[in-house]
């Protein structure tokens, strides 16, 4: 019981992480578009609007977090079953984390494919983008990890 | 343990439609649609009647008037319709339509006769053209003849050719010195384009009835700037009208979500897109820190939260005197038609028609009777005709 309540906990606080990290990641880049279209865009107005998104976009986007960690981190826990217990102790971390990163470029692409516009977030609207944002799966992921790996 | 895993795959495999759900709702609510049959009805200040002139189109995007009493309408799929008033729709499509690129919101777009087409049986179309990788807005012009397109010439092509099937503008509307201005859109993932002068995405453009460029378009002879942009800043316009009393052009344009806008179009002006706007994205996050900077025109309306205007007409008639030169703005997620009062200071959003017929409206236009004729948007749509209920 105290297993699986742990393990809850966990993994929304890796959503928590992900999806702020996340949507501070595609303010930057909305920012940077508009500021490279010519406007000024000064430091207090940069994190005001930063801050906006936080409760603007993050909620949405720990929906997507939520998803895609939960696919990812099932699929990551069943592949390093495979693993001997020596190699799933050094793996876990990292394969945690490209579970998270993988699940949530899945969920983009998911997204982009239900919805009518070509892409749903603006900030995966180019590779750099979209590996950008990748970090933000691969932040949930690793913070799954490392407090399970604080566990054992 | 293996079989548990399974099952909670499953279940988690539902998941990302029901996470994924809100934050399409906007969105899918753009495509969904549900008309009923209207009767006599009811404005806060008119009395009305809603008559059934066609059925069974699919998503009829625009409506020409001709002469001898017929009409015609576009289907976004490619089709370009003839309309009897009394034998409703004629089985076989209008003939000589040019190759369409239909997915998503591409396809054809606007029919509109030439101001002289009783002599010259000039009509205008606009359409989606190219590939998935890469496509634009097209305009053509064709001749009308024995009940088919003749001479068809495509006039103009929007580029650069873009990716995707969004947001392509494609409305026209001919000026008093027989030139036309056509809108574009910003084809959704482009919409820094916008603001980018050698580009045609986000822009109302002007032409000759011929496809050449105006001597005095605002930016002919400027360094980086195609000689046919007449407006810039725009994300998707699909409603304009010219106002022959006041010289006016007018037109709105889709906001994200919210910041839906009419504006008062002049030529060489920025209306602002995406640097000002009073919309968020779909998902909630700020496009840009500002609703104004100083350089971007106002709009004369903003709608937050969005309509979804989709046509619009300013109506001229007789028998809804009490409309004489209000502007009537279809909208598709508002399903209403919005009475907008224009005024030399700007304009007012005074009333919602059609609210009980309940449809995406995609279009409204004035008809040569005086009548008010709407499209409704969906895969069985409809062409009604409204009349005062008492007349």
């Amino acid at each position: 019981m105290w297993g699986t309540l742990r393990t809850l906990i966990y993994f929304i606080l890796a959503v928590l992480c992900g999806s702020l990290v996340g949507s501070i990641i595609q303010s930057q880049f909305n920012l940077a578009a508009i500021s490279a279209l010519g406007a000024e865009v000064p430091l207090p107005v940069w994190l005001a609007t930063t801050l906006e998104d936080i409760a603007g976009f993050a909620p949405l986007y720990a929906g997507m977090m939520a998803v895609s960690l939960l696919l990812g981190l099932l699929a990551a826990a069943l592949f390093l079953r495979w693993l001997t217990p020596a190699q799933r102790t050094a793996w876990q971390v990292p394969v945690y984390a490209l579970a998270g990163a993988l699940g949530i470029f899945v969920a983009f692409q998911a997204a982009n494919a239900a919805a009518p516009m070509p892409t749903l977030i603006a900030a995966t609207r180019t590779g750099f983008g979209t590996l950008a944002m990748m970090l933000s799966g691969a932040l949930g992921g690793w913070v799954f990890a490392r407090l399970h790996a604080l566990d054992q | 343990m293996h079989n548990a895993l399974r099952t909670v795959a499953r279940r988690a495999a539902l998941i990302p439609v029901l996470c994924l759900a809100p934050a399409l709702v906007p969105v899918l609510s753009l495509m969904s649609a549900h008309a009923d049959e209207g009767d006599a009805s009811a404005s806060a200040t008119t009395e009305y009647h809603t008559s059934v002139i066609a059925e069974g189109l699919t998503h009829p995007w625009s409506l020409a008037f001709l002469p001898d009493g017929r009409m015609l309408v576009t289907e976004r799929v490619g089709r370009l319709r003839l309309i009897d008033p009394q034998d409703g729709v004629r089985d076989a499509p209008v003939s000589g339509v040019p190759a369409v690129f239909a997915s998503g919101q591409a396809g054809l777009k606007d029919v509109v006769l030439a101001p002289d087409f009783a002599d010259t049986g000039e009509l205008y179309l606009t359409y989606s053209c190219g590939t998935a990788r890469a496509n634009g807005l097209c305009l053509a012009r064709a001749r009308w003849q024995d009940d088919a397109l003749q001479d068809v010439q495509t006039l103009f092509s929007a580029r650069p050719t873009k990716r995707g099937d969004a947001h392509y503008g494609g409305r026209i509307a001919f000026l008093p010195d027989d030139t036309l201005v056509l809108t574009l859109g910003d084809g959704f993932d482009y919409r820094e384009a916008a603001q980018d002068m050698e580009s045609h995405l986000g822009k109302t453009v002007r032409l000759n009835r011929d496809g050449s460029i105006p001597a005095d378009n605002p930016f002919v002879g400027h360094d980086k700037a195609l000689p046919e942009i007449y407006t810039l800043g725009h994300r998707n316009v699909q409603g304009i009208a010219f106002d022959d009393r006041s010289q006016r052009l007018y037109a709105h344009e889709h906001g994200p979500r919210g910041g839906d806008e009419l504006n008062l179009l002049e030529p060489g002006k920025n209306y602002g897109w995406p640097l000002v706007t009073h919309g968020k994205d779909y998902t909630g996050a700020r496009i840009t820190p500002y609703t104004t900077l100083p350089g971007f025109e106002p709009p004369l309306v903003d709608w937050t939260p969005s309509i979804a205007p989709a046509g619009m007409t300013q109506y001229r008639g007789d028998l809804f005197p009490q409309w004489d030169g209000n502007l009537l703005v279809a909208a598709l997620a508002g399903k209403r038609v919005h009475r907008v009062v224009l005024s030399e200071d700007g304009a007012q959003d005074v009333e919602s028609l059609f609210a009980e017929i309940n449809a995406r409206f995609r279009d409204v236009r004035t008809g040569p009777d005086g009548a008010v004729y709407l499209l409704t948007d969906s895969p069985d749509g409809r062409l009604l005709r409204i009349t005062p209920d008492k007349p």
